[in-house]
């Protein structure tokens, strides 16, 4: 029953980045920063429904905040965001690459960020860790999977 | 009157600074920003510029981020054994990209050494036998005052966010000090009072380790960053010499929660008025023989055996500089950081260690 709600809500969310990125869909590959990534660090986020909550969080954080939240009112999907946000944070993180989503900079191409509104996601991504009491040491973990995409969606 | 001059003056440069900065804000409400994450502007240097204590970083001022600008003012009190120091001054940052930084640096010492040789020239002139010009000291605690100007350039690299990547976030940055206290300066045997450094600063943060590490290399020839002069020259102001060097400097800051930083310094210094004892004009001047030229000279610091300890007491001696710090932003609007510094040797003092304690206060 889990599983085929699962399958459901994957299909759904990639029909519509079919739909919403028709241009690419390249999926997207772990980071490679420097010094690595830990290998403790999904177990430490509490595995994959650690994640999950995290990301939740985060959703909750992003909402929450003037500059960023119109953004993601006008232009986001927070189910889809959501799911798909969990499994790349995983995979960054040294899990299971089970992403399904566009690539980085195919799915906030049109989205015009700025360096202000990405600082302020991560302020939210430091909020969701200290809610869910993620160590900020893991937490950091992370920021250093996610940074190498700054580029790729901070395009203005 | 001729203190509280320089005090007025320095008040009115640092309420310019924060009127300007305010201006800029109020009229350009759309540029302003501070959209920087937590303490990655750094804090507010010795020098004026971001960085830590003492060292300045590559990363620029403020919390604004690439979208705009972003300053703030800053205070920092240090008391050594024989010294009080305090820093006031202001800087601005400029789309992440460009700093401009202002500090009046104030140095009091509390040197018996020294206070000796101000309380002879004050009691010579009292005698009306003036043996000397001015020497810039004062009998209750003479004082050395520096203003100091940066420009910073972030060059390339992104201290924060290139993970995937050694490249630090590189930066030049100029810095133009000017001692305003001259003659003190002279007496220490410095070549100049005024000049300018330039430094390259490179920045990184490791997130796999919380830690921040930057390393800057500074072209100086300053004495005690400048407190004392630039360069030296023998007694008499003969065979001056202040051409700049490379020095070293490194800073380490890890940090134990998004906005709590600990950490620690080192800063390369250089050497340059090394064994030379205070020039006290003909003050101290002796005949042939090895006695004192002035009796009056003679009786006040008890001969030749007051004169050789007296002497001995006033040879210079510069070591470099170390700090352990940690440094605390509660909001973005304020950052403080609490270091205990040993600074070695500086000029006729030995063993300066003591407490550093610093505000930053960020619009
Ligand atoms: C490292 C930081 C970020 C990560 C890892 C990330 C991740 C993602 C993922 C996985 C998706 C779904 C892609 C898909 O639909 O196939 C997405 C979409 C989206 N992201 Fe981000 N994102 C980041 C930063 C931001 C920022 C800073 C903003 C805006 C301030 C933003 C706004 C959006 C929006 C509005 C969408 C939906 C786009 C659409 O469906 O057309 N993201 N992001």
């Amino acid at each position: 029953m889990k599983g085929l709600t699962k399958k459901l809500f994957a299909g759904a969310a990639l029909s519509i980045a079919a739909m919403s990125s028709a241009t690419s869909f390249a999926g997207e590959n772990p980071t490679n920063p420097i010094m690595g990534v830990p290998a403790s660090s999904i177990e430490e986020f509490g595995g994959r429904e650690g994640v999950r909550a995290w990301v939740e969080s985060l959703f909750y954080y992003i909402m929450l905040d003037n500059r960023i939240a119109p953004i993601f009112r006008e232009f986001g999907n927070p189910e889809r965001q959501i799911f798909l946000n969990t499994q790349l944070e995983t995979m960054v993180l040294g899990g299971p690459n089970e992403y399904q989503g566009a690539s980085m900079s195919a799915a906030h191409a049109d989205l015009g960020i700025t360096m202000t509104q990405f600082n302020a996601v991560v302020e939210a991504a430091y909020n969701a860790c200290e809610r869910n009491v993620i160590k900020y040491h893991t937490c950091n973990q992370l920021i250093n999977a996610l940074a190498p995409f700054t580029d790729d969606i901070v395009t203005r | 009157m001729k203190g509280s001059k320089a005090n007025g003056s320095r008040w009115i440069k640092t309420a310019a600074f924060a009127a300007l900065s305010l201006f800029s804000t109020g009229s350009w409400a759309g540029l302003y920003n501070d959209g920087k994450v937590f303490l990655t502007g750094g804090v507010f240097t010795v020098d004026g510029a971001g960085g830590g204590g003492a060292v300045p970083w590559a990363t620029i001022t403020g919390y604004e981020s690439r979208d705009g600008i972003n300053g703030g003012v800053g205070f920092t009190y240090v008391r050594l054994p024989n010294y009080d120091i305090n820093w006031i001054g202001g800087s601005i940052g400029f789309f992440d990209r460009f700093e401009l930084s202002y500090v009046n640096t104030k140095l009091t010492t509390d040197l018996s050494n020294v206070n000796t040789v101000a309380l002879v020239v004050d009691a010579l002139e009292l005698a009306g036998t003036p043996l000397v010009g001015d020497l810039g000291l004062s009998s209750n605690g003479s004082k050395l005052h520096m203003d100091t100007y940066g420009a910073k350039l972030r060059l390339f690299g992104d201290a924060v966010y290139t993970s995937d990547s050694f490249i630090p976030q590189t930066a030049i940055g100029f810095l133009y000090k000017k001692n305003t206290t001259p003659e003190f300066v002279r007496t220490l045997n410095a070549d100049k009072a005024k000049d300018w450094e330039a430094y390259l600063a490179f920045t990184k943060v490791f997130f796999r380790y919380s830690t921040l590490v930057n390393v800057t290399v500074r072209y100086t020839a300053a004495n005690q960053i400048g407190l004392t002069g630039f360069g030296g020259c023998d007694l008499g102001h003969n065979n001056c010499n202040s051409d700049k060097e490379f020095r070293g400097e490194v800073s380490i800051a890890h940090l134990l929660q998004k906005n709590f930083a600990i950490g620690g310094e080192y800063q390369q210094h250089g050497n340059k008025q090394k064994g030379k004892t205070v020039d006290t004009g003909g003050l101290l001047a002796t005949d042939p023989d090895g006695n004192l030229v002035s009796d009056l000279v003679s009786n006040l610091i008890g001969g030749v055996s007051g004169l050789t300890g007296l002497n001995n007491a006033l040879a210079q001696n510069e070591s470099d500089w170390y700090d352990f710090f940690f440094a605390y932003a509660p909001s973005k609007n304020y950052s403080i950081t609490m270091a205990y510094l040993f600074l070695g040797d500086v000029a006729v003092a030995s063993q300066q260690n003591g407490l550093y304690l610093s505000l930053h206060a960020t619009f």
